[in-house]
């Protein structure tokens, strides 16, 4: 239809201008920009540029100086005077505006002539590195990305110190333009994969990209799934690690994080530290938090299954603490557990959005005042209480935020499936759940890998860590171009003949 | 021409289904319904019975949580006991649902208890209804009552401060894991149901303000026929099953008492001429014990060895004696006719209750002594 044809058409900012002049003329009400002619003796010309944008110490000392020369008597003179190692020389107006606002400087010799010097001036103005905010860690690297991508990917190369680190650059958003780079080693990470995701972010279609979340929910295979398909991460020790391994890292600028892809649900269970600790240890935790999901998950529907329809499964021993606990409740145990479900994730929420220093009273005031409160009340049970309060817990114990918000959430449609049909309804529950699992695919690949389709060899690094000197291989999963990661035989050598010490 | 159907076509129809039929599912939420714990069953002839009920008073007893912290008023179930005459096999459930308060619900009865009258007129009626209900746990012990099970359900004179089924239930589990063998519905229905076998149940009585296990029940297909007292449970129990932590006292002289705690035995059958009149059975049973109860200077670490020789006489006579004694009254609760079964080839089933009482029975008791306890 016709309007609706118009509307289409119009993403693109606002007539855009047709000459340097009308540029100028669009940007003069912006109290930031500086348009001003400048004249010496022997050369005058036009400067402009936002001073938001650029180091403003910068061009005085390193620019303005040197055009003010008395050898400067032209552009060519400017170029040749000019301490950079990059001055563009241009007409290209679609160039001039977007250098314009990336930071650059234009010199022209005439306020109307389209030909341009751009000499670049950006300024750095960021969050210095810190520690990582989500993804703390006790051992290794202390360091995150922040919102620069230059830092970023400073942070990474120093990591990665070799000429095969490619990394490819490309503008996301019809009006913001954002910088999104694509990194991988040559040589190492699938082409397949590298193509696939170059090709989804080139075809996509928005106006503009803020965030590397939001980048992750444009390229993911199913958009409807509760589940993340990549992984977002915010160290970069392990976004090397992940790059060395064959994946693929996509940073934003603006976004203090980066995508790993493609992933298996079993990373977002693994936490960096695991690979700094002994591997029985790093095991045994990677299993605990596997228990801790299962029991996030199921707890609180177990709770009211067994309550509603299958009192015959209640230990003997415990039928009088919950018959005493549950006695003066005068709800159905399915309201009894959404009320408390529902009141803890309202403290999340008020926790997470509230300044630090309130969140941490509301946590004790939800935690401890409402939770012994509506024990003593009688809305809710204590047996109950403990139940929710340990499920999220447990549900934190994730090493992903988001991940450890999908499990929160599918606690949900637990809970109703067990009012519904009690255990049967959690089986179902759970049957659906693993038929969306087996069919989710990251970028293509199975997402449930080492499980289904099984592949043993990737197993060593799922739920339990197997030490070093058996993990040669890289993981199949990626498809590697280079699939040996070290030579098995001299890994797995044996050592040298031990001299003992402790006979004197 | 088949019409494709996408995923939302069909799903939407079963969640809807589901939502609105969740109503026809009828729940039992914990708190809102009776639950039995036991079920006694007095006969008083005629075809008449006295069933008795008991449900969990929880209120009572439970010391911590509950009513004191919460500060609301506790409500446990009014009715703690129930009894009503019924013609037997009639759910004694469905009688009682008019005076219960709640929904009554059998699925945790721990317990059923019968007296020997009811056990003497037979218990058929009650195992196939009991066996035909899915609701009922099949762990769950049996016993039988010398005196009346009414009164054991009922009275409130007991120093134990739990409830009367848990009482017995825990007299019995405890029990089991020591002298007397492992017993519940399961157990005795498969021995009941089985071939060339019958089924036994513990025997009870009230004395004074306390229960005491009296011995074995041993049943003829479904009615009680002797009983084995609690001194010969020991010889029971080690032709039976693999076991330990038993023990065995024997009195070698007059006054003169050692027991013998054992750490293993272990029982193997061997069944020649199962097909003839007279079949030979041989048991050989192997005794690791420990002494911990002996009349001073009964045994050291010198004497042991002789006195096992007596621990194995004793044994394999007692042994011995308790099979005849089951062989003349035609029961086989030792399972001893599906041994014989399981060593003969083309076994004959249908005159094994004739030979039954003329098998030969050949006991061999090995008893090794390795701990005489502290005794210089």
């Amino acid at each position: 239809m016709f309007w609706k044809k118009k509307r289409n058409q119009r993403a693109e900012p606002d007539t855009p201008a047709k000459t340097i002049g009308g540029l100028f003329h669009q940007l003069k009400s912006n109290p930031d920009f500086i348009h001003f002619n400048h004249r010496s003796d022997t050369f005058t010309c036009w400067i402009s540029f936002f001073h938001t944008l650029i180091d403003i110490n910068f061009v005085h000392r390193d620019v303005l100086s040197f055009l003010y020369d008395r050898r400067v008597s032209s552009l060519n003179d400017a170029v040749r005077v000019l301490p950079m190692e990059k001055v563009i020389r241009t007409k290209d107006l679609t160039e001039i505006q977007a250098k314009l606002l990336d930071g650059y400087i234009i010199v022209q010799e005439k306020e109307s002539s389209s030909e341009c010097l751009l000499i670049p001036a950006t300024k750095n103005h960021g969050r210095q590195v810190t520690e990582a905010e989500t993804e703390t860690s006790i051992l290794g690297s202390h360091e995150s990305l922040v919102e620069s991508i230059e830092i970023n990917i400073n942070l990474i190369r120093k990591r990665i110190p070799i000429p095969q680190l490619a990394i490819e650059e490309m503008r996301v958003g019809k009006i913001s333009n954002t910088r999104v780079c694509l990194l991988s080693i040559d040589g190492v990470t699938n082409k397949e994969n590298l193509n696939t995701i170059r090709q989804r972010i080139q075809s996509l279609e928005v106006t503009n990209l803020l965030d590397v979340a939001q980048l992750a929910i444009l390229i993911n295979d199913n958009g409807h799934s509760l589940f993340p398909q990549f992984l977002d991460t915010e160290r970069p020790d392990r976004i090397a690690s992940a790059i060395y391994e064959g994946k693929i890292a996509i940073l934003v600028d603006g976004a203090p994080a980066a995508l790993l892809l493609p992933t298996t649900i079993v990373e977002f269970f693994s936490a960096f530290d695991d690979y700094l600790v002994s591997w029985p240890i790093a095991s045994a935790y990677r299993l605990l938090r596997l228990f801790a999901i299962a029991f996030s998950v199921t707890s609180s529907s177990f709770y009211v299954a067994i309550l509603t329809f299958h009192y015959q499964l209640i230990p003997k021993e415990l039928m009088s603490t919950l018959y005493t606990s549950r006695n003066s409740v005068p709800y159905d145990p399915i309201i009894e557990v959404l009320l408390l479900e529902i009141m803890i994730e309202l403290l999340r929420e008020a926790g997470a959005r509230l300044p630090t220093k309130v969140g941490q009273t509301i946590g004790i005031v939800g935690g401890i005042v409402i939770g012994t409160a509506s024990v003593q009340a009688g809305i809710t049970s204590n047996v109950l209480l403990i139940i929710v309060a340990m499920s999220a817990l447990a549900a934190f114990i994730t090493p992903n935020y988001r991940m450890a918000t999908t499990i929160r959430f599918i606690r949900f449609p637990f809970i109703l499936s067990a009012q519904v049909l009690g255990l049967l309804g959690i089986a179902l529950c759970y049957m659906l759940f693993v038929c969306h699992l087996i069919k989710l695919t990251s970028l293509g690949r199975p997402y449930i890998e080492p499980i289904f389709p099984l592949r043993v060899s990737d197993l060593k690094d799922a739920y339990i860590r197997l030490p070093y000197n058996n993990q040669t291989m890289r993981p199949l999963f990626l498809r590697t171009r280079d699939p040996g990661r070290a030579r098995p035989k001299r890994v797995q050598a044996k050592k040298g003949k031990h001299k003992s010490d402790i006979d004197e | 021409m088949r019409k494709k159907h996408n995923s939302t076509q069909i799903l939407i129809p079963i969640f809807c289904s589901l939502f609105f039929l969740s109503g026809c599912v009828p729940t039992y939420i914990f708190d809102d319904i009776m639950i039995i714990e036991g079920i006694g069953y007095d006969y008083i002839g005629n075809g008449k019975i006295i069933g008795t009920i008991t449900t969990p008073n929880f209120v009572q007893g439970t010391g911590s949580g509950g009513s004191q912290s919460t500060g609301v008023p506790a409500n446990g179930p009014m009715v703690r006991t129930l009894s009503a005459k019924t013609y037997d096999g009639k759910s004694l459930i469905d009688k009682f649902q008019a005076e219960g308060q709640m929904g009554l619900q059998g699925g945790k009865t721990r317990l059923m208890i019968y007296n020997k009258a009811m056990a003497k007129h037979g218990l058929l009626r009650q195992l196939s209804f009991r066996n035909r209900d899915p609701d009922l746990p099949r762990d769950m012990n049996l016993a039988v009552v010398e005196g009346n099970c009414r009164e054991i359900l009922t009275s409130n004179d007991y120093q134990a401060q739990m409830s009367v089924t848990q009482y017995i239930q825990n007299l019995i589990q405890d029990n089991s894991r020591q002298n007397y063998p492992e017993t519940d519905l399961a157990k005795f229905l498969y021995a009941y149901y089985g071939a060339y076998m019958d089924p036994f149940m513990p025997l009870i009585r009230k004395q004074g303000d306390h229960l005491e296990l009296r011995g074995l029940a041993i049943f003829k297909k479904d009615r009680y026929v002797m009983s084995i007292p609690n001194k010969k449970v020991f010889l029971f129990k080690m032709l039976f099953q693999k076991f330990n932590q038993g023990v065995y006292d024997m009195q070698y002289a007059h006054g003169k008492h050692i027991a013998l705690r054992n750490v293993h035995t272990a029982i193997s059958y061997y069944v020649r001429n199962g097909n003839s009149a007279t079949p030979d059975i041989y048991a050989k049973v192997k005794v690791i014990g420990q002494v911990r109860q002996a009349t001073p200077k009964a045994i050291s670490k010198r004497t042991s060895q002789s006195v096992a020789k007596l621990f194995e006489k004793s044994l394999t006579y007692n042994a011995k004696a308790l099979v005849h004694q089951f062989q003349k009254k035609g029961v086989d609760p030792l399972q001893l006719g599906d041994q014989v079964r399981s060593f003969t080839y083309h076994f004959d089933g249908a005159s094994w209750p004739d030979r039954y009482p003329n098998a030969h029975f050949h006991c061999q008791v090995s008893v090794n002594i390795q701990q005489t306890g502290i005794s210089n």
